[in-house]
């Protein structure tokens, strides 16, 4: 195909073969609207776009002599493991107090300003996720309810100069990658207003059950879901007859909101601790377009979905994520074994 | 002329078959009245060769199949119990592997042997026994033998396999869910499913609407049963309306016999005065057939069922659970189904190739009539099979017909028992044999009498409800022409073919029955509500009793004492 190189690209532009040129996650949510799902709404800076900014301010050549003079008597990953914090504090200083070029800066800010007019919410909040080629669960940042253009441009920097945390660089060395260049891509999204969130596997992943899918979710947004700080709120639904199967409802104290800037742990008003997080049409949505996606794909999703309380349902319900599930593959036979055994019982009574 | 046994080999014989069992149980169910000698051969070495068959095939752990014996046309059982433990762990080893087709894909396997069992009715049913020469009408003999003997190795090779499995899952919702088979729950679960003998019930119900749609009505509320063929055939309408009914008695409800385990009756085709009689009370009653629609609703309830039971249980034992589920539903049809492509089927192939050389022995002078055929065993037929002008079997008929007569008159024993064996000690044994077909059709569970209800009867529910009405004592299928809408039939058991019966009854009480009982799965299929095991519901109950039955309690209320 022929794809046109640029810094920005709309989501909607975007697809799973722009995966080295805006990152894994840009293109992944581009692929999400590419399959008719509802994502927020936002942009991506391409990799191109980071070596623009490096390039323009001098920076490459900053980080490269900083690493060239920190490896120059050779660097030892396990016992020197100071010279490396220093290091990165260093890069990462000079990548997030740099001026942003001028024209570069124009054009973030240029597309910044068209979010706002397609949400219509001035100064909408966003949020700021790095988007590497390659896959490094957790090395690099993502800043939540970022509003206003400077904010964007700072964020925008903090996320490049993520690529150099100490893990980073450590996680380069170890895999021979250069420890000087590592272009990543950026999502600016805008923030639900979230009245809950959480995440659905097309599976039940602990026994491989393919006919069943599991809705896990808490109020707020879906981060507390996610790092499994609470219980959430569970639902297993059978994805043939859509039924929900069972519902658990916890009681959840906590869920995690917007602060003023960022986000921040919070207590779950009394009234709602024990109320399902979620409606039973809304259940059925996540699994219908859960499904959908998972037949796209070939195989069992693990999505990430939010239900934003400004709009009205159906249209209430966003994607930000959608992966291959990780689950326990299901021996064939295995359940017909387990019957076998348990008839056996039965005759040694 | 010497008479030989009527079964050689597997009579009765106090002084040698002790030692193989102490107990020997009467097949109350099947064998009373007396066989006639002829069927009593067919039952006693088929049925017998099929339960060996089947137990063997799927290497049941605890249990050989049972040995059977006959005495004065009775049918006599005892289990064939596996005592040592090393050969009973090598059988589980089998049977894990012999097991799996029922796991696997039991619709399939089921159609495979309705298939081979309609291939081998239609080869027999080929030949012409008016027509045929003597030596056809004895290999028609011969192949509907090895036919008989296929059946029953069918029948009780899928009836352990598909019973093995409904055992289980009774255990299973006694542990996960704190319900057994009595419970109006459990019988939610097994309702609304389709089977090939309830669609035949619908073709006479439909037969019932096409006569009225005729202008009909009139002929079948004037006419007698017996007659009604031969009045319709005096009319073009008439004429127009057998030319269904007959195609309908060829292909679909023929071959049934009223009592499903004797031959001593015409089929429905050879006299469709049965089918008549249903089709008469159909018109009269104005019975129509809402089975279809009633089913619908015990589809959706039976749904409503599984969701309530699959919330109970846990999300990673759902799989196995659906599954021993699914198998344990296979059951509650195939119970029902099987007897119209098994058992009814294959008698009646049994009837129709006895009634062709009886037919030819009775003008070839070897008997006097046809039916004196079912008096002699196979090796006396194929005797006299070739030339039958040659041999008179009259002394040999005479002589059996007389024994015969006698049986009927005396009756026979429930069981024979070893001195100083005990009924309590010989139920011990059945149960102990985990023989699946012996706990859900011949055993059951026992009623549990509850003083505090003050009840008359108790029993066991067999399909869930409760229902005033009249008591009508049924022994015969002749005696089902007394019930009129909301009566509540009392009988020892039911017979496959009173099926269309039960849409006007109120409910049933059977003195024996167990949850795969006939009684229990039609009950459950009209939802009305049966009582089972009351083992003396005929003798406390009296024609025209009014009485209350709450069969979720398994308790029967007499009204007017």
């Amino acid at each position: 195909m022929n794809i046109i190189q640029k810094e920005i690209y709309w989501l909607d532009e975007l697809s799973k073969e722009y995966n080295d040129i805006v990152g894994k996650k840009c293109a992944n949510l581009g692929e999400l609207v590419s399959l008719g799902l509802r994502v927020p709404y936002g942009f991506a800076l391409s990799v191109k776009a980071y070596e623009t900014y490096m390039e323009q301010t001098g920076l490459k050549e900053t980080v490269s002599q900083i690493v060239e003079k920190a490896t120059k008597t050779g660097l030892d990953v396990e016992k020197e493991i100071d010279k490396m914090i220093e290091m990165s504090a260093k890069i990462r200083e000079a990548i997030e107090t740099a001026d942003m070029p001028p024209g570069l800066g124009r054009e973030i800010a240029t597309y910044y300003s068209e979010l706002q007019k397609k949400v219509g919410i001035p100064d909408v909040a966003c949020a700021v996720r790095s988007s590497g080629a390659v896959s490094m669960p957790g090395q690099m940042e993502t800043y939540l309810n970022i509003r206003g253009e400077a904010e964007i441009l700072k964020h925008v920097k903090k996320v490049w100069a993520s690529a150099f945390t100490t893990r980073a660089i450590v996680f380069r060395i170890q895999n021979n990658m250069p420890i000087s260049w590592a272009p990543i891509g950026i999502a600016v999204i805008m923030m639900i207003d979230a009245k809950s969130a959480g995440v659905i596997l097309t599976v039940l992943p602990t026994v491989g059950d393919l006919d069943r899918a599991i809705v896990e979710g808490n109020f707020g947004l879906g981060e507390s879901v996610v790092s499994g700080e609470i219980t959430p709120d569970s639902f297993v639904i059978n994805k043939n007859e859509m039924c929900i199967e069972s519902k658990s409802i916890s009681e959840k104290t906590k869920m995690v909101t917007y602060a003023e800037c960022g986000t921040e742990v919070c207590q779950v008003p009394e009234n709602l601790r024990n109320c399902s997080c979620l409606e039973d049409n809304e259940i059925l949505e996540i699994v219908r377009i859960a499904k959908e996606v998972e037949k796209h794909f070939g195989n069992p999703q693990d999505m990430e979905w939010v239900v934003d309380k400004r709009f009205t349902f159906p249209e209430n319900i966003f994607w930000v994520q959608a992966r291959g599930a990780k689950y326990t593959k299901k021996e064939a036979g295995k359940d017909e074994d387990y019957v076998i055994d348990l008839m056996l019982q039965l005759f040694r009574k | 002329m010497k008479i030989y046994d009527c079964v050689p080999g597997l009579e009765f014989d106090e002084s040698v078959d002790f030692a193989i069992s102490p107990a020997w149980f009467q097949d109350a169910t099947h064998s009373v009245p007396p066989w006639t000698p002829m069927f009593g051969w067919f039952w006693v070495n088929f049925c017998r060769h099929g339960m060996q068959y089947g137990a063997e095939k799927l290497s049941l752990p605890t249990v050989k199949g049972w040995d059977w014996r006959f005495k004065d046309g009775g049918g006599y059982l005892a289990l064939l119990i596996v005592q040592d433990p090393e050969e009973r762990k090598a059988r589980e080893e089998r049977f894990r592997v012999a097991i799996r087709p029922f796991l696997e894909d039991f619709p399939g396997l089921w159609k495979g042997f309705v298939d081979e069992m309609v291939g081998r009715y239609d080869k027999l049913k080929a030949l012409n026994l008016d027509t045929a020469t003597n030596i056809e009408l004895l290999q028609n003999f011969e192949d509907t033998i090895s036919t008989c003997r296929r059946m029953w190795e069918i029948h009780m090779y899928m009836m352990y396999g598909v019973y093995t499995a409904f055992v289980l899952f009774e255990q299973m919702t006694k542990q996960l869910l704190g319900f057994d088979d009595s419970s109006p729950q459990f019988h939610r679960l097994m309702s609304g499913f389709d089977n090939k003998s309830f669609q035949v019930d619908k073709g006479l119900f439909d037969l019932a609407r096409k006569a009225e749609a005729m202008g009909l009505k009139d002929v079948f509320l004037s006419t007698a049963p017996a007659e009604m063929k031969k009045v319709l055939s005096q009319t073009a309408t008439g004429q127009e309306f057998l030319k269904t009914f007959d195609d309908f008695m060829e292909k679909e409800a023929g071959w049934r016999l009223e009592r499903m385990a004797e031959i001593n009756v015409p089929t429905w085709l050879e006299d469709p005065t049965p089918a008549f009689a249903v089709v008469k009370m159909a018109v009269e009653k104005g019975m129509s057939y809402n089975l279809d629609e009633d089913r619908k609703k015990l589809e959706a309830d039976r749904f409503a069922a599984e969701k309530e039971v699959m919330e109970k249980i846990a999300p990673e034992q759902r799989a196995w659970f659906s599954m021993i589920l699914k198998l344990a539903q296979n059951s509650a049809w195939f119970s029902e189904e099987h007897n119209h492509y098994l058992d009814l089927y294959a008698h009646a192939m049994v009837r129709r190739s006895c009634m062709g050389l009886g037919t030819r022995f009775a003008k070839e002078g070897a008997i006097d009539n046809k039916d004196d055929i079912l008096f002699l065993m196979p090796d006396e037929v194929r005797r006299a099979g070739i030339n039958p002008g040659m041999f008179n079997l009259r002394p040999l008929v005479e002589r059996r017909k007389a024994e015969w007569e006698q049986w009927c008159k005396q009756g026979n024993a429930p069981a024979f028992m070893k001195e100083g064996f005990t009924f309590e000690d010989a139920m011990g044994g059945l149960v102990g044999s985990m023989d699946p077909i012996a706990l859900k059709v011949v055993v059951g569970s026992m009623p549990v009498v509850r003083p505090e209800l003050k009840a008359d009867l108790f029993g066991v529910c067999g399909s869930p409800g409760t229902v005033e009405g009249t008591v009508k004592i049924v022994w015969t299928e002749a005696e089902l022409s007394k019930i009129i809408k909301g009566d509540i039939m009392v009988a020892p058991t039911t017979s496959p073919s009173w099926t269309p019966v039960f849409s006007i009854l109120g409910g049933v009480i059977v003195d024996r029955g167990a949850s795969l009982s006939h009684a229990a799965i039609v009950g459950r299929e009209y939802g009305i509500p049966v009582i089972m095991n009351t083992f003396e519901g005929t003798k406390v109950l009296k024609d025209g009793m009014r009485i209350r039955l709450d069969a979720n309690m398994g308790a029967v209320y007499i009204l007017d004492k």
